[in-house]
């Protein structure tokens, strides 16, 4: 008698979970796997670098570690092109711009992932509820994304600055004193990006609530909240996870911009956007000040969207690139 | 469809050039009416005008008529269309522009008990469109401000002094006065308004609020006449040949510029002659091929720290002298100057009034930099840090507080840049700082708006200030017992919350004292008590900077009225 | 179709209506006009209760909100400050076409827009017009060629663009075409401004001005908008009916040109027919570097001094033409998308 596996022929590949599948075709896209690559690099950089980060702060006439010695500020040494000492240059002030970098590079990267966080969430949980329960839901949720749209972007920044200003305290977050303002930053940006997402969770929705598993679900008589959470929205997942892995990337760009508006992060705590806007004087004398951080931004950005393309196309059941 | 696409699309672009390029005609002035007098036999020629000056102002004004807008980029273009009785030169030295001669007691100009000041005027001058300037129209700017149908920006200080304004005669105006008013010579007739314009538009209107002239002062009486206002853009004025200096130059462009690093660009590239504003580390860099000079002209201003000592807002340490004294010691203000700025133009500074001559002190010199002396005062007042945080504390009513002081300013690079070092300098003592920036909307607002400084919500506030009638030296609101800002008195100037009964009585007087060399004195005094004080801590000179490009020439620029002498500017093509 | 248009219209009157009301109880945010009226003299306290008083700033906001809207010359206020109502006041509202003063100027809001939007078209309309031509190339392009030595170029090309802040953008084009080349002894541009007041508002100093300020905006839009249709492409060319419509032996530039770009092109006309009323809000930054006296100046050099009048006079011209242009939008899209059905 032949073994019953035999009958089963062995280039049948095994069932596999969509997760594992997504996992696999990313894998094999080249491009993503470079940006995994360059974004966990950074992340290294900015993260561990401090611990070995030091140096001698003359005016204080000590040697420093870490974040007190990004804050070392020398005047006597202030615009110094890179050199062996600073191996960055120096600022307007004489504070050593690869220490910076690395403090700047946490806030910005936690800004980034933070705003991205807030906005899908808002985003999904607006866009879902409208979708769901339609009727005067739907036309109000929409009605106030349509008002917040038309609304433009900078008069929020504006008013969101103002708004939250100096009212947030100081949190402290892994060892690191956050000052209110970059909490304010992170609800702006993300207050002000949460409409799209809205938008495409409610289309995703749309479509999906009148197919049969969800009216299964209800005759089950699951609850409203647990269709949402727990059928609808897994399902709409991968336009989510693009969104949001490219909102890093926009957050830690508009960070720049809202910086140059005087709205950005307060005090002296670095970040890569207010790094940028402090060299904007002095972009043709002295270029050390803005090449670094800039360049930081471009490889993030430029990691994060290779990274968004794979999860896009590891995603989608109906991408058709070859493996 | 797409090629109907591409040429709606080009038509699109055609359309909105034409549109732009016709779009809002230039507001052309009437031309002046030539005067129709024969020609005495000695007439001089007819005066030639060439070339253009480009000035760059980083605001626009809101307003030409100067009861409607207190804004310095109007103001300084009066020496352009609208000279006012007396100016300022270049050494802050009056000169009389419309009358005869300076009001004094010696040609009786202003009476013995200095309530009365007679103006004499000249007979000669004119409105660019040829009427006469006579006394009817200093009585005329002085209803117009006092109307209750006219909402002028203040009538200070008409309301508050003058009791009245006569024409005696059309060249003589006699004001009398309630009390003798030592600011007289910077606040009265700094403007002269046209009768012969403005009656017409007050008698029809009810007020001249909205009037035409207001945007589009066309008649003017000074060396140029505005003849262009495109909004956003720029403002031009042209020669007035009617004017009793005629100018060379034969137009001035004034470009609205509001980025500061594009002005530097603009200044470089020869894209304009007068750069505005400037920092002291922008020096180096423009005068480097030798074509642009920078100037720095006595404005009053200073940058220094104010220091909240108000007994209801004020911490605990801000109240002790000592602790001001030593947080005054340990911050090396000349290291900050060296390096940060060019310190020959910007050296610290020791009293509010240091560039305002000639009240700068003679005798007090900068506190010195001395962080042991700080250690020593700290120590004695019973600040030490007993847990072990770098920061000094101190056990009060049953608290611990800490040494922390809140340092606020507006959000400026530099001033950013000079919180980040006196912070690192503090270290060195042991004092805290919080540090502060606020956008300058919110670090000015008022008492029920929130304002930082107004509530005393702050231990330093740094900011560049100067006294509201520059050249006179008279700050006193500031210092005022009776001017302390608090719920009571909301729109108190003295936000630091200072009362020292003394220098109230030094203050009341300098403000009624009209003899300079007695003035002087008093200020001595002034200054020595708030010196002793340690409120207020000079960080540096604050002059202003303007760039000059070399092909004008003749410029000396006023810190009162930069433009005082525009007629006499020459352009080298 | 019609009804369709008229219903969406009738909804976005009482949209328009929400907006405004957020727009005005968020403009409370701003602080006080009359605080940064003053330069060097703060008004005394009685001044600033006259201002006040002239401005309408005594009232209470929804008092304000109220003048604004339907303005206040049906019944009498208090101007003398004597607690006592006797004069009609002067404003219409903005239901009557009167859209208010400025606070700052006291110029008629529509006058100081209409002074303005001229040049802010212009300078959008242009830099518009390039991107979507440029973008569409380039990204149907790289497309086309995925992976070649082109795309990866121009991939490359675009991240670096589009991580570019557009001030730094603006003033590095700014000091190469302008202040350097002229260093340099080579043909250069202007730096500032829309046109050389000495010269004049000819059309060929409109050009001169209006080249680094288009190439600034259009650059990081083009980095933008250029993935965007690369990947709208791909995705379209990777359909079944392409590879039909190729099976069957039809080439390629046809395939593309008659079924590729026209389906591609629908996400791109959403995207470009919803950032096209922006267009009104003008370029803040771009604007503000080369002083161009545009919208988005006017914008934020009146968001300084709280001049409401004007704030709400732009935003809500704004919000008509989003409304206006999402309209126009869904009923182009029908046309072309012949899948989808207005109801």
């Amino acid at each position: 008698m032949t073994d019953s596996t035999d009958l089963i022929p062995s280039t049948i590949p095994p069932l596999l979970s969509p997760t594992t599948l997504a996992i696999r075709r990313f894998r094999k896209h080249t491009m993503a796997m470079m940006g995994l690559g360059l974004l966990v690099l950074l992340f290294l950089y900015v993260s561990f670098s401090g611990l070995i980060l030091n140096g001698y702060c003359p005016p204080l006439g000590q040697t420093l570690y870490g974040e007190a010695w990004a804050n070392c500020n020398d005047t006597g040494a202030r615009l110094q092109p890179p050199s062996s000492e600073h191996l960055f240059g120096t600022d307007v002030i004489g504070r050593d711009i690869l220490a910076r970098t690395v403090y700047g590079g946490q806030i910005s990267m936690l800004i980034g992932v933070s705003a991205a966080i807030m906005e899908v969430f808002l985003g999904a949980l607006i866009g879902s509820v409208a979708a769901y329960y339609g009727g005067w839901v739907d036309s109000l949720l929409m009605r106030f994304t349509e008002a917040m749209l038309t609304i433009p972007s900078l008069f929020l920044l504006i008013i969101g600055a103002r708004f939250f200003g100096g009212s947030l305290p100081t949190i402290n977050f892994f060892g690191r004193e956050l000052t209110g303002s970059v909490i304010a930053i992170i609800l702006i940006i993300g207050a002000t990006a949460w409409m799209y997402i809205a938008r495409i969770v409610r289309a995703n929705i749309l479509s999906l609530r009148e197919l049969d598993f969800v009216s299964a679900a209800r005759a089950l008589g699951a609850s409203d909240r647990r269709i949402i959470f727990i059928h609808l929205l897994p399902n709409t997942m991968a336009p989510l996870i693009v969104s949001a892995t490219l909102g890093v990337a926009s957050a830690i760009i508009s960070e720049a911009y809202v910086s140059f508006l005087g709205l950005g992060v307060q005090g002296a705590t670095a970040t890569w956007g207010n790094m940028l806007d402090g060299a904007y004087r002095y972009l043709e004398t002295a270029p050390w000040l803005w090449f670094f951080p800039g360049t930081l931004i471009l490889l993030t950005v430029l990691g994060i969207n290779f990274v968004g393309d794979g999860l896009r196309d590891a995603l989608d059941p109906r991408s058709s690139r070859h493996m | 469809m797409k090629r109907n696409l591409y040429v709606l699309l080009s038509l699109l672009v055609l359309a909105s050039m034409t549109l732009a390029a016709c779009g809002t005609p230039a507001t052309e002035a009437p031309q002046a009416p030539v005067v129709t007098e024969p020609p005495a036999p000695t007439e001089p020629p007819a005066p030639t005008f060439s070339g253009t000056v480009t000035i760059t102002f980083t605001q626009e004004p809101d307003n030409l008529n100067p009861m409607y807008t207190d804004m310095w980029f109007s103001g300084i273009l009066r020496e352009f269309y609208l000279k006012p009785a007396w100016t300022f030169d270049e050494k802050a030295n009056p000169i009389p522009m419309l009358t005869t001669e300076i009001p004094s007691t010696e040609n009786g100009g202003l009476s013995a008990d200095g309530k009365t000041i007679t103006i004499k005027l000249r007979d000669d001058i004119t409105w660019s469109d040829g009427e006469p300037l006579t006394a009817d129209d200093f009585v005329f700017t002085y209803d117009m401000v006092m109307s209750e149908k006219n909402v002028p920006l203040s009538r200070y200080p008409y309301e508050d002094y003058i009791t009245s304004v006569e024409a005696k005669d059309p060249t003589t105006v006699v004001v009398t006065m309630n009390e003798p008013y030592a600011a007289w010579l910077t606040r009265l007739f700094s403007y002269i308004l046209p009768k012969h314009i403005l009656q017409p538009v007050f008698d029809k209107d009810g007020t001249i609020d909205n009037a035409e002239w207001n945007r589009n002062p066309t008649v003017g009486v000074g060396p140029f006449v505005l003849s262009e206002w495109e909004t956003g853009s720029h403002l031009a004025f042209k020669a007035n040949p009617n004017w009793i200096q005629p100018p060379k130059v034969e137009q001035v462009f004034i470009l609205i510029v509001p980025d500061d690093a594009a002005q530097e660009a603009a200044i470089l590239a020869g894209d304009t002659d007068f750069g505005v504003f400037l920092s002291s580390d922008q020096i180096a860099k423009l005068e480097a091929d030798g074509k642009v000079k920078v100037v720095s002209v006595a404005s009053g201003y200073d940058e220094a720290w104010f220091l909240n000592v108000n007994p209801d807002t004020a911490r605990p340490f801000m109240l002790d002298v000592n602790v001001r004294k030593a947080i005054a010691l340990a911050t090396d203000r000349f290291t900050i100057v060296k390096d940060l700025l060019v310190e020959s133009v910007n050296p610290v500074n020791v009293t509010y009034w240091d560039n305002t001559p000639p009240y700068q002190t003679d005798t007090l010199t900068p506190y010195p930099y001395d962080p042991e002396q700080a250690k020593t005062l700290l120590d004695a007042a019973g600040w030490k840090d007993s847990d072990g945080d770098g920061m000094r504390d101190k056990v009060i009513d049953g608290k611990k507080v800490d040494l922390k002081v809140r340092y606020i300013t507006t959000t400026r690079e530099l001033r950013k840049s000079v919180q980040a070092v006196v912070e690192q300098q503090w270290k060195l003592v042991g004092i805290g700082a919080e540090l502060i920036n606020h956008s300058s909307d919110v670090f000015w607002n008022g008492y029920n708006d929130g304002g930082p400084q107004a509530q005393g919500l702050y231990d330093i506030a740094e900011y560049s200030s100067v006294q509201s009638a520059f050249p006179d030296p008279d700050a006193s609101a500031g210092f005022l017992c009776e001017q302390i800002c608090n719920a009571e008195n909301p729109d108190g100037a003295n936000t630091q919350g200072y009362c020292n009964p003394d220098l109230d009585v030094l203050l009341k007087k300098q403000a009624i004292t009209l003899d300079p060399k007695l003035r002087k004195e008093l200020y001595n005094q002034i200054q020595q008590i708030i010196y002793d004080d340690y409120i207020y801590v000079g960080i540096w000179l604050d002059p202003d900077l303007w760039s000059i490009n070399s092909r004008v020439k003749n410029v000396k620029l006023s810190g009162v009225q930069p433009f005082w002498n525009a007629h006499e500017w020459e352009v080298a093509e | 179709m019609t009804n369709y248009i008229l219903r969406r219209l009738a909804q976005a009157i009482p949209q328009l209506f929400i907006i405004s009301v957020i727009l005005f109880a968020l403009m409370q945010a701003f602080g006080d006009p009359i605080a940064m009226l003053g330069g060097r003299i703060p008004p005394r306290p009685e001044d600033k209760e006259r201002l006040r008083r002239q401005m309408g700033l005594d009232q209470p906001i929804y008092m304000q909100y109220v003048t604004w809207l339907v303005g206040n010359d049906w019944q009498k206020i208090d101007m003398d400050g004597d607690g006592v109502p006797e004069t009609y006041g002067k404003r219409a509202g903005i239901l009557r076409g009167d859209w208010g003063n400025s606070l700052v100027t006291r110029q008629p809001v529509l006058k100081m827009i209409g002074e303005r939007l001229p040049n802010t078209l212009l300078l959008m309309l242009t830099a518009e017009i390039i991107i979507i031509i440029l973008s569409l190339a380039l990204g149907l392009y790289s497309a086309l060629r995925p992976y070649s030595l082109f795309d990866n170029i121009a991939t490359g090309l675009s991240f670096i663009g589009y991580s570019m802040p557009v001030f730094w953008l603006a003033l590095s084009l700014m000091y190469i075409f302008a202040v350097n080349f002229r260093r340099w002894g080579l043909p250069y541009l202007p730096t500032v401004g829309m046109y050389d007041p000495a010269v004049g508002k000819t059309s060929f100093e409109l050009f001169k001005h209006m080249i680094l300020p288009v190439t600034t905006l259009s650059i990081i839009s083009i980095a933008g908008y250029s993935r965007f249709v690369r990947s709208s492409v791909l995705e379209v060319l990777g359909q079944d009916y392409i590879r039909t419509a190729r099976a069957k032996g039809l080439r390629s530039m046809i395939v593309v040109r008659r079924h590729a770009l026209p389906n591609a092109a629908l996400p791109f006309i959403t995207v470009i027919g919803l950032d096209i009323p922006f267009l009104l809000a003008g370029a803040v930054v771009t604007e503000r570097i080369f002083a161009w006296p545009g919208m988005g100046r006017l914008f934020i050099d009146h968001t300084e001094r709280a001049d409401f009048p004007v704030l709400m006079g732009i935003l809500m011209l704004i919000a008509l033409a989003v409304v206006i242009f999402q309209i126009i939008t869904d009923v182009v899209y029908s046309f072309v998308d012949p899948r989808i059905r207005l109801e």
